[in-house]
């Protein structure tokens, strides 16, 4: 069987080139323009940002219509996209679109933030590099985990789940190989529910579900 | 002095030391300068103080280079920095004439380099007129605006701006200082190193040496703003602040900062603050030298409390480190502060010398929740603000740039 090659990864965010948003109009208005890169990066993208405490939401746009616009409603609408349960890009711009337009059909008044508080259309250039650790059978897997960085932990197991053409994480892509003993920690691995854990709880997660019954044999 | 990358391991974790030499070997050999306008004095001569060993030490032939001006020069520069940050100034068509005449002498001296070089940093305003000297360049030029240049004076920005668009990339601190060019823009705050004699632990010996030798009562709070004595620090309305809560409480307050070489304003500035000062024994305004770093660590470390009032800031790398030394800070709600202080966890976002002097006032008022934000602020930067992320992002850019290929993921 092939070994698992561990990689690293590192991102650097640039502007997008689209003008910042100041309105929930001028928001839905440049969502529909914008690059997928752009709409990945806010959604998908955000573990890797640097932030302070648990946000409400994990993606940008609900945190800046419940911070900037003070809109809650439209903030919880959007909080629960999971972008990782849609096909592609453009089926999680409709998403985010639709519920826009519904919002603004709703309210009589279209939100506005304050100066210095407007919506940057940002996108992110990823850095993919061998971080020179191979792990040679399935049990070693737990403690490689404990041992990765975070953004080994994004790659492997966040970034690959919108890779095409597998879309699945590396992890549990790499344990099917060696055949159905593994299969309970497959499916521990396949179960997180990851939307809210940051990075370093995601990694203890992982090596749980990887620890003790339905885990690794 | 520099530490070497690996002594950093107990602050930061091995892995983080291990994924910069991964990203320093693919780059081995890259010749790398960076050009700035002062070697001491102010954020962005220290960090290409310790960047520049560090880039070195993971294989890159990275250099530090240094415009040479006289004082007109330097008031030209500064006048354009004023007015990058929004402060209408009048700059003659000669002052510009000035500012690009000194460029092109600093290019002769430094064509060889700037010409043969993989990639060239250009840091502020100071030197960005380089690029369009250097016609036989082979490398990558980014030009570095370390400065809030979101609401420049018009004026001034017209005319900066013919001679940053032919660069290849620039680099801003936050998004939100950024305006419209028509190169890739990226974004990287900048970060302190723990290390350094400004961010190092102190023994109690030398903090009680600075405490007698500046003549602090250790039994009454202490607020403390270190910065350059510059208008956009406002430290008039530090003293403004201070001035509310003093009637209170028996706070001291220390005003401290150095020179710099290309800040000619700042002798003016620091006869305004004596003269609001108005001979208070108990307002320590204190000019230090450019490298008396282990003063001003022991005077954030001696603080009770904090402050950055700043009311126009670049990143503002005294608010990052306040917060390392686990003190609350209380920043101005500008520029980077905004992203360093989080309001009931790190500190407070304020206004107005008012709303500076409600802080303080809380704050002393509330010892557990002053040294619980302190916990939280530390670990805080560690995460975010020190040299290793701001090394990393550096690296990434440089394999970006260098490797001509346009794709948003790519395998180095």
């Amino acid at each position: 069987m092939r070994p698992f090659r561990v990689s690293d990864c590192t991102l650097l965010t640039s502007m997008s080139g689209l003008p910042a948003a100041v309105n929930l109009r001028e928001l839905r208005d440049r969502i529909a323009i914008c690059s997928a890169d752009v709409l990945y990066h806010h959604f998908c993208e955000t573990p890797m940002v640097p932030f302070f405490d648990n946000p409400d939401y994990r993606n940008d746009f609900a945190v800046w219509s419940k911070l900037h616009l003070s809109d809650r409603v439209l903030a919880e609408r959007i909080g629960i996209i999971d972008p990782y349960l849609v096909d592609d890009i453009e089926t999680l711009r409709s998403q985010v679109l639709d519920i826009i337009d519904e919002r603004l059909s709703e309210i009589q008044v279209v939100p506005t933030a304050l100066p210095g508080s407007e919506f940057y259309f940002l996108e992110a250039t990823t850095v993919v590099f061998d971080a020179g650790t191979v792990i040679e059978h399935p049990t070693g897997l737990r403690n490689a985990i404990l041992n990765m960085t975070n953004s080994s932990i994004y790659f492997h197991f966040l970034e690959a789940k919108r890779r095409p053409p597998v879309c699945i994480d590396d992890f549990s892509v790499w344990l099917a190989d060696w055949g159905s003993d593994f299969e309970q920690a497959i499916q521990s691995l396949r179960s997180i529910d990851f939307m809210f854990l940051t990075l370093s709880e995601l990694k203890i997660e992982l090596a749980n579900a990887l620890a003790g019954k339905g885990g690794l044999p | 002095m520099t530490a070497k990358l690996e002594a950093y391991e107990g602050i930061v974790g091995a892995a983080v030391i291990r994924q910069l030499q991964h990203l320093g070997q693919k780059l081995e050999g890259t010749g790398v300068v960076h050009v700035n306008s002062t070697r001491q004095g102010g954020g962005v001569a220290e960090i290409l103080g310790w960047m520049i060993p560090l880039m070195c030490g993971l294989g890159l032939n990275a250099r530090w280079e240094v415009l040479n001006g006289a004082g007109e020069f330097f008031s030209i520069t500064k006048a354009i920095h004023n007015g990058l940050q929004g402060f209408p100034v009048n700059i003659s068509s000669t002052g510009w004439q000035i500012y690009q005449d000194a460029n092109a002498v600093n290019f002769e001296r430094l064509r060889p380099l700037l010409e043969d070089a993989d990639v060239v940093v250009i840091h502020d305003p100071q030197p960005a007129p380089l690029l369009n000297l250097c016609s036989n360049r082979k490398g990558k030029w980014i030009w570095r605006g370390h400065i809030d240049i979101s609401h420049p004076f018009h004026p001034t920005w017209k005319a900066l701006k013919k001679f940053v668009v032919g660069y290849d990339a620039s680099i801003f601190s936050m998004c939100q200082f950024a305006l419209p060019l028509p190169h890739p823009q990226f974004l990287i705050a900048p970060s302190i190193d723990p290390l350094s004699d400004k961010n190092c632990d102190l023994g109690e010996g030398e903090l009680e040496e600075a405490r007698g030798r500046f003549g602090l009562d250790p039994y009454r709070p202490l607020v403390v703003q270190i910065s350059r004595f510059d208008r956009f620090k406002d430290p008039v309305g530090v003293i403004e602040a201070y001035r509310l809560v003093r009637r209170v409480s028996p706070i001291q307050l220390v005003l401290a900062g150095g020179g710099a070489v290309d800040d000619p304003e700042g002798k003016a500035m620091l006869d305004e603050v004596l003269e609001a000062a108005a001979g208070d024994p108990d307002i320590h305004v204190l000019l230090l030298p450019p490298d008396d770093h282990r003063t001003i660590n022991a005077l954030q470390r001696l603080a009770d409390i904090v402050i950055q009032k700043s009311t126009r800031e670049g990143f503002g790398l005294t608010v990052t480190e306040g917060l390392w030394k686990g003190k609350p800070v209380i920043g101005g709600d500008v520029g980077g502060i905004r992203s360093q202080v989080v309001n009931y966890h790190t500190g407070f976002l304020v206004n107005t010398p008012e709303g500076a002097a409600h802080r303080i006032r809380f704050l002393l008022h509330h010892g557990e929740l002053r040294n619980n934000m302190g916990v939280k602020a530390r670990e805080y930067v560690r995460e975010n603000f020190l040299l290793t992320r701001h090394l990393q992002e550096y690296l990434t850019l440089f394999h970006q740039l260098l490797s001509k290929r346009g794709e948003k993921m790519f395998y180095v």
